[in-house]
């Protein structure tokens, strides 16, 4: 400031010093405050011209800029980033043009602003006038998508129309409703999104490349794709009901899994103690028939004898331990009853009197 | 003192007159002199620096780029007497800022007559127009062979025709329609579509309803179909179970049987030897097995009694 003031002193000096010069000539000594604030008055002034001059011939374009330069409201050219050069005085004229950055569009949902935060956060409010759409089988569905977009040619994208980026939003909801209207809804929000999405690109660019606005689509992204609001509960119960199908299912087969094993196990089982029980039926008779085949066989030596001495052993063993023995005769109508003392007797006597 | 006033008061009497001589084209722009109300000379449409006679020649300058109509939401009945919400856009451009000048004066003009026009001859086509000849396009193509049940159910009665003119077609006539008024405006019109169609709030909510009836009646079928191929599965699995236990029985009497047969095979061979014999020594093994309890009855004659009586020799 006190350069400033410094040099401002020295040049009212110099001036005061031409004035003076000029003194002599006639010019009485009462004017010549007034002609020296005169003359500082258009020395201010033409400093400021200077100045505005000065700062109004150069420009800096930043790195994601470029500049588009008009003469006259004539364009002469684009500037690549840095610091140019133009005429004064408002002869050239200079607008900045973000070319390289990627701007968007959001469609059915807005993005706060994130800056402060640090997630993305999304306005609570829905924008059911964009969202909402018909779809082929004149059902309602609603959409949520993104356009992605660059300022491609920034003389075309400021003199091709006015307001590219409105008509950029136009477009987009009627090329977004025309596609979706030509689904029906499940190929919509199903199996369609990609399709969609990519058919949706295409058909802005075209139409961008018609109005020459020098707009180019980088991406259009689908976001949700859901049913209306009052309908997503229902379109959830149908989910819920598949998903109990399938578990119905599931609980079917796992008891089938579970007892079908078993059955198997079980129905091993019975067959094997079958085997068994066959093998130890012919093992037994194997082994009965060799006893009594060789018993047979000593029995044929001597016959008689041993066929005494077998019926004789086995009363004298059965006989004692038999409670009962009746002597039948027969002339006789009755048993006679042999050592009818059990009747009368504790089986320990009787077992005693009997032998 | 004279001296200086004059030259520099003829010099910013001059600059004055030359600043109001000159005048800048924008690039944007095209602009018309006027002089006392009245056009002179071609429409100036190069941009840059342009003379005119001070004073009394204005300049109109109109916009020379591409221009966006926004329509007013209209609520229109289709054909088939469904209101629905039509919002329509359109782009446009002055093409004869002479013409334009004379019938519509500016911008504010132009649009008023636009929202005339474009809205009535968007009323004339939707009003004319089956509700799915708007919405589909001329390349509909919907393969319902290629749909599962659900979405075929959920379809129900619609009718899935390729429409006759279809969405874009519609547009097009549009612009045509349009575009027969527009040349004694001076406009240019380029393209006209349709940004926006939506049932009303009413119709809207008649069709969130049968979507939903749609839904649970596709619900339903779920857990119906849930529970018949539950009890399928399980009776399957009943069957498998008899299929099973069944075979196992049967094959177990069969190697019972056989077993059997064997052992008698086997008791037959060895006891047929001498039949008498093995009479003799079954009969002397059971009364081995004789309980406790047993009453045993023997005749007097018989062997055991015999040399009871006696011990002499017969």
């Amino acid at each position: 400031m006190s350069q400033a003031r410094d040099l401002i002193d020295q040049l009212m000096n110099a001036a005061g010093a031409s004035n003076g010069s000029g003194g002599p000539r006639g010019r009485s000594g009462m004017r010549r405050p007034s002609g020296l604030q005169g003359g500082a008055l258009g020395i201010i002034v033409g400093i400021a011209i200077l100045a505005w001059g000065a700062f109004s011939a150069f420009y800096t374009v930043q790195p994601e800029q470029r500049a588009v330069v008009k003469r006259f409201g004539n364009v002469i050219g684009i500037t690549d980033p840095g610091l140019h050069f133009k005429l004064p005085f408002g002869i050239d004229e200079v607008q900045l043009v973000a070319t390289e950055r990627v701007l968007k569009q959001e469609f059915g949902f807005r993005t706060e602003d994130a800056s402060a935060l640090q997630r993305t956060r999304f306005a609570d409010e829905d924008f059911p006038g964009e969202s909402l759409m018909l779809t082929g089988d004149l059902n309602i569905i609603q959409v949520e998508w993104v356009v992605q977009y660059r300022i491609g040619d920034p003389i075309r994208f400021l003199y091709g129309m006015r307001d590219p980026t409105g008509t950029l939003r136009d477009l987009s909801e009627s090329v977004m409703r025309r596609i979706v209207g030509n689904r029906i809804g499940s190929d919509v929000l199903t199996i369609g999104r990609v399709d969609i999405a990519n058919t949706a690109r295409d058909e802005i660019q075209a139409a961008m490349d018609r109005y020459d606005n020098g707009i180019r689509i980088i991406t259009v992204e689908l976001q949700d794709v859901v049913p209306p609001p009052r309908v997503q509960p229902a379109f959830n119960e149908v989910n819920e009901a598949r998903q109990e199908l399938e578990r119905m299912i599931n609980e079917a087969t796992m008891q089938a899994n579970q007892a079908i094993p078993r059955a198997r196990g079980t129905a091993n089982r019975i067959i094997s103690e079958a085997e068994g029980y066959a093998t130890e039926r012919v093992n037994r008779a194997f082994g009965e028939t060799a006893r009594f085949t060789s018993v047979l066989s000593e029995y044929l030596n001597v016959p008689e004898v041993t066929r005494s001495r077998l019926y004789l052993e086995t009363l004298n063993e059965a006989l004692p331990r038999i409670g009962r023995v009746l002597v039948v005769q027969d002339d006789q109508i009755s048993p006679l009853p042999l050592l009818n003392l059990p009747d009368a007797q504790p089986r320990g006597q009787n077992l005693e009197a009997s032998r | 003192m004279n001296k200086l006033t004059l030259p520099v008061a003829a010099f910013l009497v001059a600059v004055f007159v030359a600043y109001n001589a000159a005048f800048v084209i924008d690039q944007a722009e095209q602009g018309i002199i006027v002089q006392f109300g009245e056009p002179i000379g071609d429409v100036i449409t190069d941009p840059g620096l342009h003379w005119r006679v001070p004073f009394i020649q204005e300049v109109r300058r109109f916009d020379r780029r591409l221009l966006a109509w926004d329509g007013a939401v209209s609520q229109i009945p289709t054909l088939g007497r469904e209101f629905i919400i039509v919002d329509t856009t359109a782009r446009w451009r002055i093409s004869d800022p002479l013409q334009f000048l004379r019938s519509v004066r500016d911008e504010l003009g132009a649009r008023t007559r636009l929202d005339d026009i474009l809205d009535s001859v968007a009323r004339d086509i939707v009003s004319g127009t089956e509700l799915e000849e708007i919405v589909r396009s001329a390349d509909w193509q919907v393969d319902v062979t290629g749909l599962n049940e659900e979405e075929l159910s959920a379809l129900g009665a619609a009718n899935l025709e390729r429409p006759t003119k279809g969405r874009q077609q519609l547009e097009q006539e549009m612009l045509v329609s349009a575009s027969r008024l527009m040349p004694e405006l001076g406009i240019e019109l380029v393209d006209v579509r349709i940004k926006r169609i939506n049932y009303i709030d009413s119709v809207r909510e008649q069709v969130e309803s049968r979507m939903i009836s749609e839904r649970q009646s596709i619900a339903a079928r779920f857990r119906s179909e849930g529970q018949g191929r539950s009890q399928e599965i399980l009776g399957d699995m009943e069957r498998e179970l008899r299929r099973i236990s069944s075979e196992a029985e049967r094959t177990a009497q069969e190697i019972i049987g056989e077993a059997d047969a064997e052992a008698t095979r086997i008791y037959g061979e060895a006891y047929g030897a001498d039949p008498e014999f093995y009479n003799f020594s079954r009969t002397l093994e059971s009364y081995d097995s004789l309980g406790e309890n047993t009453t045993l009855m023997i005749r007097a004659e018989s062997e055991f009694f015999r040399y009871l009586e006696s011990t002499t020799q017969p």
